[in-house]
């Protein structure tokens, strides 16, 4: 699907170049853009007394056209093993419920969780207050370079998320921060640009949404740690020692299993087979999350 | 070179595929300073009357694989306007790589050269030399 004219402008050239890559990875085809909008900007800066259509004309000439670059992106991916990290095995191990226990991509999506706590109420509080500040400096004369720091402050957040994902959760996360927008262009046009850019609201949907989920993976990680080594762990205490240290007065029957040889060898099984889904759990919400953050904070 | 037909292009292109990685070395050897991608792109140019031969599109993805094979160190920096630029400079393992390539691109340019002019002289003075 060719467009049938040229493109005249850098923007231009970039959709195009993210239409002839449909289909790659996200990171990839931010990189590619990312690495043909410096070069772009690089001929604009050194040809100050030119037309933006006129350098655009010679640069698909020395450049290449969108399609050539996208094949040699998609080409380069494929050839050389590690130019962009290793795509994951595909065929992931699926070999069976055990197999979980040796897979990295759990641990990592269980630190995740752990640490989301953290990042998601420093997020929310960063995009809660800049959206208060930005709100109430709107009037001021400093709320257009306020509103401007705070976009940018939002893009590099969602840029360190990024690595924070791809580290722990493996999803391929662009390694750069998004470029700008033009260097010549002004102030109020930059403002205008990013606030039309969705990935500006987006990445702050990101920042906002990171509390409710940060609180959530962080419970479901503590219990899921904490109960079944409890189970395990207080089990084996009580048959070593002989004392149940279990109180449930409530429910009888449970009581019951914590005060038999047979109940708490069972229980320390519960927990063996409770460490294996709660890695299978971890897996599942890293994948999850790995899939938002690829949608919220990648442009696409 | 619009008129060039496609497997010629696709000739060219498997060409390229492994050389610009040596010339993409060899610039940065021979600068020995960091250089970024722009930069570099015009270096190249500069370099060889080919600058249809290669596409300066083409060197940025071949830089990316360079640095994650060690042969590049590359930092970003980052700019308040305007896209950051990436550095690249050569590592001690890609200036190991390029002598090496360098042998490899010498051997490889005699086989083909004895080849051709061994067709050449199979078919004779008489023939047209004009492609």
């Amino acid at each position: 699907m060719k467009t049938d004219r040229p493109p005249d402008t850098v923007r231009a050239y970039l959709d195009a170049l993210r239409n002839a890559l449909k289909g790659s990875s996200p990171g990839l085809i931010s990189d590619a853009l990312a690495d043909a909008e410096e070069h772009l900007q690089g001929e604009i800066a050194s040809n100050p007394d030119k037309q933006e259509a006129e350098i655009l004309a010679s640069v698909i000439e020395t450049y290449g056209t969108p399609q050539e670059i996208a094949e040699e992106y998609k080409s380069m991916e494929t050839a050389i093993a590690g130019p962009f990290p290793k795509p994951e095995p595909k065929l992931e191990q699926h070999h069976g419920f055990f197999s979980v226990i040796g897979d990295a991509r759990a641990y990592g999506a269980l630190m995740y969780m752990l640490l989301s706590l953290a990042t998601g109420v420093f997020y929310f509080a960063w995009a809660v207050t800049g959206l208060g500040l930005t709100a109430g400096f709107a009037i001021l004369i400093i709320g257009i370079p306020f509103a401007l720091l705070f976009i940018g402050s939002v893009r590099i957040l969602g840029h360190v998320e990024g690595r924070i994902v791809e580290g722990l959760l493996g999803v391929r996360m662009p390694r750069r921060l998004p470029v700008q927008t033009g260097a010549d262009e002004r102030i109020w046009s930059r403002i205008v640009d990013a606030l039309a850019d969705i990935r500006t609201w987006s990445s702050l949907l990101y920042l906002l949404l990171m509390l409710p989920l940060g609180v959530t993976y962080f419970v479901i990680a503590v219990v899921g740690i904490a109960v079944p080594f409890a189970l395990i762990g207080g089990s084996l205490a009580s048959l070593v020692s002989g004392h149940s240290y279990v109180q449930i007065s409530d429910v009888p029957w449970l009581e019951h299993v914590f005060h038999t040889a047979p109940g708490l060898a069972f229980a320390i099984l519960v927990g063996g087979a409770l460490v294996f889904v709660v890695l299978h759990v971890a897996k599942g919400i890293g994948w999850f999350h790995g899939r938002l953050a690829e949608i919220l904070l990648v442009r696409l | 070179m619009a008129d060039e037909s496609p497997y010629t292009r696709k000739f060219r292109k498997e060409l390229m595929a492994g050389l610009s990685s040596l010339v993409l070395l060899a610039v940065l050897a021979r600068a020995g300073r960091e250089m970024y991608g722009y930069e570099i792109a015009k270096a190249v140019k500069a370099e060889g009357e080919g600058g249809l031969i290669f596409k300066q599109g083409a060197i940025y993805p071949v830089l990316r694989s360079l640095h994650a094979l060690g042969l590049l160190e590359s930092r970003v920096e980052a700019s308040a306007f305007g896209p950051p630029r990436r550095y690249y400079s050569i590592t001690d393992e890609g200036r190991r790589a390029l002598s090496d390539w360098q042998g490899a691109w010498h051997d490889m340019r005699e086989f083909v050269d004895d080849a051709l002019a061994a067709q050449m002289s199979l078919r004779g003075p008489t023939l047209e030399s004009r492609a």
